[in-house]
């Protein structure tokens, strides 16, 4: 009687191992990332490692409620490395330009992108905190698009509906959506090529070279940049952007989709406490004044995330009394 | 205190959870002193940014919110329950926070908050404030102004405090921005002015 009772016992065993074994060697992803689409995370893999070796120019429109703006942006690659220019066609008509982007430089989001490495090493990445799912686009400029729908797993970040180039994936579209499926922002190009472009000197233009923070690049911190401090609660599946001192006035986290950055400014005289937002598009400011410590502190969260989080971030920053 | 629970308190503070979100926060804000702290203090800076004086912290817990939610959800429907959820949550939140159940050292602590705050207010005005931090769209007018005007004036320099901040900060923003999502240089068309 025991001695079947030990075979009955070891053959649920085996069986079980067997299902282990099966499933585990069939679907990585199955086990660590419930519903994870690998058609669209294959997609938004080869966008991300596009993005900085496909040279193309084109018009790109922005939209945010009603007010409509187009730019003229280009991107070349030679050499090893991109020059990147964003001409304002409207309002302003400010020029950004980056020069002398290395193609091997990747950056905190875009690694957060290029899931297929994470997932085969067992890792969900930005799976984690959205729902994706592939859809098939209509034609933006010109160009057959795919259509990536993209859900967040909680309520800490907006949606996406992304569309991109079928042959090269390059993004084409892209709308930021917010609670009850509203239109937040909207950019899409109007007309694209595939081809280096020189820009054609705009005459008397404000022109911005880019920055480029990154995590192995330490920021200098100038002036007097007070008691450190920092942020107690994130969002799941953010990370730093660059890398900048406790005692920096900002941080920048992103998920891979959405970037938020926190500033913090220590006051001279007493504030009242309280808050105040502003939303434009996808874009919230949340300011909030507080007490820290004897400090009076002003911190502002600017993102592309729901008042929620910018709330919740700010309520979470914490003074140190030593090193952070 | 669970994500879940953080997730459907801060909800209720935005007027965005729906009735069982309210409900979870009601069943859990007597037994889990963190919920309630977190609440307390949500709920102190939205009444001070609001210029109420405070939250009024009376005892009876929640089941009169629970009655006049259920009330709410047999007697409307369709479009008029679309139509009023929003006032409905909100009159929901107004009454959860007259209704929490608080220790007496949480209670003092707010109050002390409280009369500081008071006591800066009328010895120095918001609009003091906010020009010391640069500000320079506040009218000096609201300086001369009573203290029950000067309240919703506090609202009104936060806002544009935020606006401030915003036009501010935004460039730095974009500059990673730019870097860490898939849209290249296009984050910078969400600065209102760029500089140089």
């Amino acid at each position: 009687m025991i001695e079947q009772g030990m075979i009955f016992l070891r053959r649920i065993l085996v069986a079980g191992l067997a299902v282990v074994a099966v499933s585990g060697a069939t679907r990585v992803v199955a086990t660590n990332c419930p519903a994870a689409d690998t058609e669209a995370l294959a997609w938004l893999d080869k966008m991300s490692r596009g993005l900085q070796h496909i040279s193309y120019h084109g018009v790109v429109t922005f939209q945010r409620g009603d007010d409509l703006q187009a730019m003229q942006v280009s991107h070349s690659v030679a050499e090893g490395v991109a020059t990147e220019r964003l001409t304002e066609l409207t309002g302003q008509g400010a020029e950004v330009v980056r020069v002398n982007h290395p193609l091997e430089c990747l950056h905190p989001g875009h690694r957060l992108l290029q899931v297929g490495e994470r997932l085969q090493a067992g890792k969900c990445g930005v799976a984690a905190n959205y729902r994706f799912s592939v859809a098939n686009g209509e034609l933006v400029a010109g160009r057959q698009a795919v259509r990536i729908l993209i859900q967040p797993r909680d309520m800490y970040r907006y949606g996406y509906v992304m569309e991109l180039d079928r042959e090269t994936g390059l993004l084409l579209k892209s709308v930021i959506i917010g609670r009850g499926e509203k239109v937040l922002e909207k950019f899409q190009f109007a007309s694209l090529s595939y081809s280096s472009y020189t820009a054609a000197d705009g005459g008397e233009r404000l022109v911005h070279q880019a920055q480029h923070p990154h995590p192995q690049e330490r920021e200098l911190t100038t002036g007097n940049p007070g008691p450190p401090w920092k942020i107690g609660w994130l969002p799941q599946g953010f990370t730093s952007t660059d890398n900048p001192g406790e005692a920096a006035k900002r941080r920048t986290f992103t998920d891979g989709l959405s970037v938020f950055s926190v500033f913090m400014e220590y006051l001279s005289g007493e504030i009242r406490a309280g808050e105040g937002v502003v939303r434009n598009g996808g874009t919230t400011s949340y300011t909030r004044g507080m007490h820290l410590g004897e400090h009076s502190i002003l911190v502002t969260v600017i993102g592309e995330v729901p008042l929620n989080t910018a709330r919740m971030v700010a309520d979470s920053v914490v003074g140190c009394a030593g090193p952070c | 205190m669970s994500e879940s629970m953080r997730e459907s308190l801060s909800a209720l503070m935005d007027d965005e959870a729906n009735e069982l979100e309210v409900e979870r926060v009601l069943a859990h804000i007597a037994s889990d002193p963190d919920l309630r702290q977190v609440w307390v203090r949500y709920n102190a800076v939205h009444s001070l940014a609001a210029g109420q004086p405070s939250v009024h912290l009376e005892m009876d817990i929640s089941s009169q919110v629970r009655e006049a939610i259920a009330g709410d959800s047999r007697a409307s429907s369709g479009f008029r329950q679309r139509l009023m959820r929003p006032l409905a949550s909100m009159a929901v939140a107004a009454s959860v926070a007259a209704t929490v159940v608080l220790g007496g050292q949480q209670l003092a602590q707010l109050e002390a908050d409280n009369y500081d705050t008071q006591a800066i207010a009328s010895s120095v005005s918001p609009v003091g404030m906010v020009n010391s931090l640069g500000a320079s769209s506040v009218q000096a007018s609201y300086g001369t102004l009573g203290l029950p005007e000067l309240q919703p004036a506090t609202r009104t320099a936060y806002q544009k405090l935020a606006r401030q901040r915003l036009h501010k900060y935004m460039q730095e923003h974009a500059e990673h921005a730019a870097l860490n999502t898939p849209n290249g240089l296009v984050p910078f068309a969400r600065v209102p002015r760029i500089q140089e």
